[in-house]
């Protein structure tokens, strides 16, 4: 197990950067995710961990040792790639144990390893088959017991679950959240899918274009995004954000003929600022009555996706479309007028410039 | 899932398989040729029309095998009596096998030839295929600057037709002391198979995802076993296909041989026509010579040829 620090790392490939300045620090036993569109940079910053693509500069540091110049065999951290990589002339046994050969370990020790990481996987029926005999979710199996099997100070995980199909990833996302909190390992995960990243992370690491968005808990991500990438990035459906004019007590979003009110203190931290703004509110946010009621405004429900637990309904005011979060079956169907109101608690104002949240971090 | 025939579609069919079984007659009229004058009697092998069915004979081989020389006379009974069986079969051809002073058996200059073809072909096609496969791998797997020139100057040693360099490379071979050399002929042909190994087993290595060993070098390999381990086996089926191609070239070719060497080094391909001008042209013993000759390209091809038809198994890898 191993704390993993990551210090003013660049990287270049050519003239592109892909990581700018990245500093982290990955505590002992966390399990961190690593967020972002392809092409963000988190993939190669995992690979710089492994050891598997070198750091144009910065330092790279597991338990406290300097790493980015040693390679991958030195670092002894384990890799589960989105493509299992398993060794196609070798039976599951054969692959579970290859790390271990490396080591020399003699026959006894390495079978019983094997077995018990095996048995830990629910894999143990299908040690002597060839991988192309195995379903996806068992090839995944192997390739994190072959990760596991040598216990590595880290376990570095790049997609893992990115070639399964939906119901089976999130069968593989609760086993592997299972694996963590038994065995404790510090694990580092990249993925895109945000649910994926909220639903296993002690800490989600943000990437965008090579620089760290935002590091934090599951719902300090969400409920309080650093930047207008986090806040689109994190939350499906995808937060409300428009452009917005403050005037008084009032907010007026851009297309829409009316204005919300807002209390003074929701207000307060974007008084007086010259940026224009971009008011931003995830679907629960939007708060929608069935009257007309002090403080909504009028709209009209343009869609409706009934999700069985909850509605996603569409509302336009003016020309803007605002989606609300609502009990399923509260909005029979489109063309309906109902009046919106947006939860000032949880509202989020952008400056549309720097794409900063200009509420900070409270 | 069987698709349904329409009755037309089922003559069609037949029409394909009786197509396909007289042009693989027609590609194996010269391979039946070869074999049956290989088994022929001596008088039968230049007969028009050509003789079909006649009885088959083995002599052709043990002539082939035998240094002979023309009989003044008919041998007496008692030599006839005491020869071995495949003696007198040399007898009946009207020749007498060449004995040394103590009575052995003189062999002629095939079996010597057909080890040089043996040694040649096998040393370069290791060779070749050993070097291109490290070459190919560096290619596939490392950033090498002006990569594509350089691969295309490795293809371009085989744009020009290889006759054309037999002059002076046999100037620079008598120079250095390597005509008729079996080291000679295995550098010219590793020389000549190379680019086309390296050529052949990028494609092959290219293949191969790269994450395989990058899976081994988080493993606490070295470059090295992973290479060892992990992209040769996944490469047989490249190897073996580049191994035979390899082999064939150097197995069959002619000119070269024929220039570089004369005697000690000699190869079966220029060997074996240069039978037809010493005395009387003995056409059995020619074919014989060629059946043999073709044997071992048919069973290496054959050994190999489960590796040849296997596509490459990437069941392991998702994409």
């Amino acid at each position: 197990m191993a704390q993993i620090d990551i210090q003013n790392v660049q990287k270049f490939f050519g003239q592109l950067q892909v990581l700018k300045n990245l500093n982290l620090t990955i505590a002992d036993g966390e399990f961190v995710v690593m967020l972002g569109q392809s092409g963000g940079g988190k993939t190669t910053a995992l690979r710089a961990i492994a050891g598997l693509e070198s750091v144009t500069s910065g330092k790279i540091l597991i338990n406290g040792t300097e790493v980015q110049d040693r390679k991958a065999a030195d670092r002894d951290i384990a890799f589960v790639f989105q493509s299992f990589s398993l060794y196609p002339h070798m039976n599951v046994r054969e692959n579970i144990s290859f790390p271990l050969r490396a080591v020399r370990m003699n026959a006894t020790e390495r079978d019983k390893a094997v077995n018990e990481v095996a048995e830990i996987l629910q894999i143990a029926e299908h040690l002597n088959r060839k991988p192309s005999a195995l379903s996806g979710g068992d090839m995944q199996r192997v390739a994190i017991a072959r990760a596991l099997v040598r216990r590595p100070q880290a376990l570095l995980m790049d997609e893992p679950l990115g070639v399964l199909d939906a119901k089976l990833r999130e069968q593989m996302r609760a086993e592997i959240k299972r694996l963590h909190i038994a065995r404790g390992s510090t694990s580092v995960y990249v993925t895109h899918d945000q649910i994926e990243a909220m639903s296993l992370a002690d800490r989600i690491v943000i990437l965008h274009d090579g620089v760290l968005q935002q590091v934090g808990a599951p719902d300090e991500v969400y409920l309080h995004p650093t930047n207008l990438f986090v806040a689109k990035f994190v939350g499906s459906p995808v937060m409300n954000v428009n452009g917005a004019r403050i005037e008084g007590n009032s907010v007026t979003l851009t297309g829409a003929d009316a204005s919300f009110g807002f209390p003074d203190d929701a207000l307060a931290r974007v008084r007086g600022t010259q940026a224009d703004l971009a008011l931003g509110a995830r679907p629960e946010a939007v708060l929608l009555e069935h009257q007309p009621t002090e403080g909504y405004l009028e709209v009209e429900t343009t869609n409706i996706e009934p999700l069985g637990s909850h509605d996603i309904v569409d509302v336009r005011l003016g020309h803007t479309v605002l989606r609300a979060r609502t009990a399923s079956g509260f909005v029979q169907g489109q063309g309906q007028k109902v009046w919106a109101r947006l939860d000032p608690a949880q509202t989020h104002f952008f400056d549309t410039a720097t794409g900063l949240n200009l509420r900070g971090a409270n | 899932m069987a698709a349904v025939r329409t009755s037309g579609e089922r003559t069609t069919n037949r029409l394909a398989i009786v197509l396909v079984l007289i042009i693989t007659m027609i590609f194996l009229a010269p391979i039946y040729w070869i074999a049956s004058t290989a088994f022929k009697p001596r008088n039968l092998a230049t007969t028009i029309p050509p003789t079909i069915v006649f009885t088959p004979e083995i002599s052709p081989f043990v002539k082939l095998f035998t240094k002979r020389s023309q009989l003044r006379a008919p041998p007496t009974q008692e030599e006839y009596e005491a020869a071995p069986w495949w003696e007198r079969l040399v007898f009946d051809g009207g020749e007498k096998v060449v004995r040394s002073g103590r009575g052995e058996v003189q062999l002629s200059g095939y079996p010597s030839r057909f080890m040089n073809s043996l040694i040649v072909a096998i040393t370069s096609t290791v060779l070749a295929v050993g070097m291109g496969t490290f070459t190919a791998y560096g290619f596939s797997r490392f950033k090498v600057k002006g990569e594509q020139d350089l691969l295309f100057f490795i293809l371009s040693t085989r744009m020009l037709p290889p006759v054309v360099v037999a002059i002076p490379m046999f100037l620079m071979y008598r120079a250095v002391g390597l005509n008729d050399t079996h080291w000679g002929l295995i550098i010219l042909y590793t020389a000549f198979n190379l680019s086309f190994a390296v050529w052949l087993m990028k494609g092959f290595i290219d293949e191969i995802p790269k994450e395989y060993e990058e899976a081994a070098l988080v493993d606490g390999y070295t470059r090295m076993q992973a290479f060892f381990k992990i992209v040769l086996p996944e490469a047989a089926t490249g190897i073996a296909a580049t191994a035979v191609f390899c082999f064939i070239t150097a197995w069959n070719e002619y000119a070269f041989a024929l220039i570089m060497t004369n005697r000690r080094a000699q190869t079966a391909p220029p060997f074996i026509p240069s039978q037809v001008g010493s005395g009387l042209p003995d056409w059995t013993v020619i074919a014989s010579g060629t059946l043999l000759f073709l044997l071992p390209v048919a069973i290496f091809t054959f050994l190999l040829r489960n590796h040849l038809l296997r596509g490459m198994s990437f069941g392991a890898i998702r994409k």
